[in-house]
């Protein structure tokens, strides 16, 4: 039975357990962040020794609510959380999530076991322990202990990201804020002493708002679990996932080959490989392959077609197809070389890369891609945008975003450059054009996506 | 770990339609030249104690000549003193090709995984090489190949691609049935239309 988590991510009554009226808490940091996003369902805090905070009414013990309560937070010292756990199970609340840390990770196995059995016993799935818990933008909650004024929390958008640590995910949280394609949710799991990452894949496999998961991980809880589930998961949507520890300290010597070479990283590889990931080896990749993955579409083929106004950026992308093994340059159908001759300047040659001169505005963009989108030669398009030069101004941006409406072929942008050119790019990224600020980056994601499709595709 | 007596595992990879070379254990340079019969063979060593079986001398190709596999036979005999329980085997010369390593293990967190790479003296020179959970469909099995910076190198074409896929799926039917917990299959030797497997190492 797979687990469900919607208790979690979208409540409808939450109680904070461990508010405190003291700013520099936890507990009061995470009932702060559920005022903040403007979450809409009924909030209690549970405090001993306060009647109300932040405007939010306190009760001593969690039974004392009347309400039926979806989930509680808990965020007290770790020795006190098997008693209000147990207390949580008697008051019959439907989910957890520990955010306390101070167990297994700290050799307290016995104090986890302790909280996962109460939490089998009442049927109650937890979050955690260690965890930073989850963020779901449609449903504004958010039970992260961090101030809104140290990260930048990401708009609504259709990625959702878990993950094991919860420092790498708060900074990859931020990272995100900062891209146009925004967060459906973000899940850190701790400990994974109940839920675990098997699960959450699982749940956002079947979630409509989800259509990319993006994961950090750096160990798996149960191997045979988690490749059921990844058999299923990357042929409904892709996940892109990268693996911290893949050096393995004191491996045990070995008596074949095979053994020497199959460390544990290296069978990890070969399982996402075999079943579908996406794999990131890097944070920016992370965030690279997510862009391109959630707003492009399936490519008919592996030839890639490049427009620039810029020489030397035509050279260099071409370059970066070169060295990935499965694309292809395209080359232009007689009819697309016929139209273009007689559109284009004389200065234009007319080949790929597809150099449109300095002086290229949107005009002559428009008219490139309107030939490249129909090429049945062409599978996926390259622009390049380079802001710096005379002719490239808001003009460029309002043709490419318009043709984003409606090409059927995967398009996206490289731009580089400081302020201008950071202008124009948020334009372009905030109506679902993945810009790039590296030609090998650029490359690479569309050498990604086509790769997931022939995955996904495959029989 | 122990390691698994050599024709014990060349009958289990038969039991799986898997061939490899033949191959007798000989106690003596008479035996070896009586088992040779005219033909050039390989003696070599076969002990727990080296995985490295012609870094570390322990192999003699191409023997020939009476005098050369008695020669043979007396420096391997010598050498191996020191690595005892040892035995001696000698084998049909392979007709040669590109070497590859077919070997497997059972992963603490996946269970049985089977691997690919460029085999022989390469293995630790370039770590080239793929890995799949077991069982592993057609699918993986070409995947495990394309997966490879020498792709080109240890395929002749689409026959001989497809003879490897079918070779990786028999060790992976292998893997997947046998309790055991390394094999190498190293090097296996490929051809246009065949192969060998030249040398088996199983632990269990």
């Amino acid at each position: 039975m797979p687990v469900d988590l919607k208790y979690m991510l979208n409540p409808k009554s939450v109680a904070i357990i461990g508010a405190s009226k003291n700013p520099e808490k936890v507990g009061h940091i995470i009932l702060q962040n559920y005022i903040n996003s403007g979450y809409s369902g009924k909030l209690f805090a549970v405090n001993k020794d306060a009647e109300s905070i932040l405007g939010v009414k306190a009760y001593a013990h969690v039974g004392e609510i009347k309400e039926k309560l979806d989930l509680a937070v808990i965020a007290i010292p770790a020795p006190f959380v098997p008693a209000v756990l147990e207390e949580c199970g008697r008051a019959g609340v439907k989910s957890t999530i520990v955010v306390t840390a101070g167990f297994e990770e700290i050799g307290q196995k016995e104090l986890q076991e302790q909280i996962v059995s109460i939490s089998e016993k009442y049927k109650m799935p937890m979050l955690g322990p260690n965890c930073l818990g989850v963020i779901d933008t449609r449903a504004r909650t958010d039970t992260l202990f961090l101030p809104t004024y140290k990260l930048s929390k990401p708009g609504v958008g259709y990625v959702s990201f878990i993950s094991q640590s919860g420092a790498v995910g708060s900074t990859i949280l931020d990272l995100i804020a900062g891209e146009g394609f925004g967060l459906s949710k973000f899940i850190s799991y701790g400990n994974a002493a109940y839920v675990d990452e098997s699960d959450i894949l699982e749940y956002l496999m079947n979630d409509e708002d989800t259509k990319v998961i993006i994961m950090y991980l750096e160990g798996i809880k149960n191997g045979k679990k988690f490749i059921e589930v990844a058999k299923k998961v990357t042929k409904k949507k892709p996940v892109v996932v990268l693996k911290g520890g893949r050096t393995s300290v004191g491996q045990q010597a070995t008596l074949s080959h095979t053994a020497s070479l199959a460390g544990d990283y290296q069978v990890y590889e070969g399982v996402f490989k075999q079943f579908g990931f996406t794999i990131a080896n890097d944070l920016n990749e992370l965030l690279y392959y997510a862009k391109v993955l959630v707003s492009e579409p399936a490519p008919s083929g592996n030839r890639v077609g490049i427009i620039t106004n810029g020489g030397g950026a035509g050279v260099i992308t071409t370059d970066s197809v070169g060295f990935v093994k499965t694309l292809k340059l395209a080359e232009l159908s007689k009819k697309s070389q016929e139209i273009l001759r007689k559109k284009m300047p004389p200065l234009v040659n007319i080949r790929i890369p597809l150099d449109l001169a300095g002086d290229a505005g949107g005009d002559r963009y428009e008219t490139a891609v309107s030939v490249l989108k129909d090429d049945e030669n062409v599978d996926m398009i390259i622009v390049i945008a380079l802001f710096q030069t005379p002719g490239a101004d808001s003009s460029v941006v309002a043709k490419l975003v318009h043709f984003k409406a409606d090409i059927t072929k995967p398009m996206i942008v490289i731009s580089i450059g400081a302020e201008y050119t950071q202008v124009h790019n948020k334009m372009m990224e905030e109506s679902g054009l993945p810009v790039y600020d590296s030609p090998l980056a650029a490359v690479n994601s569309l050498a990604e996506l086509f790769k997931y499709y022939s995955y996904k595709n495959q029989k | 770990m122990t390691l698994s007596d050599y024709f014990e595992g060349e009958r289990l990879l038969k039991k799986y339609g898997i061939s490899s070379i033949r191959s007798w254990y000989v106690d003596s340079a008479e035996e070896a030249i009586s088992k040779a019969n005219g033909n050039p063979i390989v003696m070599k060593v076969i002990t727990e104690k080296a995985l490295h079986k012609s870094k570390s001398g322990l192999v003699e190709l191409d023997l020939k000549t009476d005098q050369e596999i008695k020669s043979a036979f007396k420096s391997l005999s010598a050498k191996a003193a020191k690595l005892k329980p040892y035995k001696i085997i000698v084998q049909e010369m392979s007709k040669g090709g590109i070497e590859v390593i077919i070997g497997g293990k059972t992963d603490p967190q996946f269970g049985k995984v089977i691997l690919l790479g460029l085999g022989g003296i390469y293995v630790e020179a370039f770590k080239d090489f793929a890995i799949r959970v077991c069982p592993i469909n057609k699918n993986d099995a070409s995947s495990m190949i394309d997966n490879l910076k020498s792709e080109n190198v240890i395929t002749y074409g689409s026959e001989n691609r497809k003879m490897l896929e079918g070779l990786l799926l028999k060790v992976s039917d292998m893997l997947t049935h046998t309790d055991l917990k390394e094999l190498d299959l190293n090097p296996v030797i490929l051809r246009k239309d065949d192969y060998d497997v030249v040398d088996i190492r199983i632990l269990k």
